[in-house]
């Protein structure tokens, strides 16, 4: 189908870059790793953007390419055993005011150590404020899969931050 | 939505990309579309040459199936004057064959 649409790669980088790298970083854990998918993500899309049809349709690609390229890179690393969530810990490749609140960055530890599933859930969720239905076209999996992802995980963050922040204990 | 959710919601609000990050990705793209045109180019280039080459081949193979043709045709025509130089000298032969029959005939009869 004909669209009139005409997409600008570099506008679509402005627009897109914190929500791909956020989405990058949040599953890896990794600045410079979600630098690097970031990066082929948007070279990606400069092959595919013939095919964009619309601004919610390059949304939609991004998020999930991106989603998709950081579970590929999180394989590659497991299967290397490096350890993740090292450069969050340590702050390395952040500037000061990008780094996240203490309160912040514990929960991002917390969502670290969450099965991958769970924590791809809960980002698109909390980060992307998706409803279950998109989150399941995002990452082409079954709605009853996703709910109950986003079910379990949340408890297990809310028991794992119960243990570490005890003022989180009240509303669980 | 509960407090843990609504905290949840501020910790996971969208990161700055880093500052260089688009920079990089223009980058690489000027980058790769240098590569894919210079492909092109390459690409064009060899199919330029591989016709050149062709042409020169099938142009030897002309000039040579010509000179074979030549060759034969003068094979043949050599043969053909051989032929006839021969049917020459048959003839020849056969004439003073007969003449020195005759010859001998007549010293024969003169003889006598």
């Amino acid at each position: 189908m004909a669209h009139d649409w005409q997409p600008d790669f570099e506008q679509l980088v402005d627009e897109h870059q914190s929500m791909v790298f956020s989405l990058a970083l949040r599953m890896t854990g990794d600045h410079g790793l979600a630098e690097e998918i970031a990066q082929d993500v948007f070279l990606e899309l400069d092959r595919h953007l013939g095919r964009m049809e619309s601004r919610d349709h390059v949304r939609f690609w991004l998020r999930r390419v991106a989603m998709s390229r950081s579970a590929d890179a999180l394989r590659r690393r497991t299967a290397r055993r490096m350890d993740l969530w090292v450069e969050i810990e340590e702050g390395h490749g952040m500037q000061l005011e990008d780094r996240p609140s203490p309160l912040g960055s514990r929960l991002e530890g917390l969502l670290a150590t969450l099965p991958e599933a769970q924590r791809a859930a809960l980002i698109l969720r909390y980060q992307e404020d998706l409803t279950p239905k998109e989150i399941a076209a995002t990452l082409e999996a079954p709605l009853a899969t996703v709910k109950s992802n986003l079910q379990r995980g949340l408890k297990l963050l809310r028991a794992k931050a119960g243990e570490s922040l005890k003022e989180y204990v009240r509303g669980a | 939505m509960d407090e843990f959710e609504k905290e949840l919601r501020q910790s996971f609000e969208r990161q700055m990309a880093p500052s260089g990050l688009k920079a990089k990705i223009m980058l690489r793209r000027r980058g790769t579309a240098q590569q894919r045109s210079f492909s092109l180019f390459a690409w064009r280039g060899l199919a330029a040459s591989l016709v050149s080459v062709s042409l020169c081949i099938l142009a030897a193979l002309a000039i040579y199936s010509g000179h074979e043709r030549h060759e034969a045709e003068k094979e043949r025509q050599g043969e053909a004057v051989r032929q006839q130089v021969m049917t020459a000298l048959r003839i020849t032969n056969h004439a003073l064959n007969h003449m020195n029959r005759q010859l001998a005939a007549h010293n024969h009869a003169h003889r006598d």
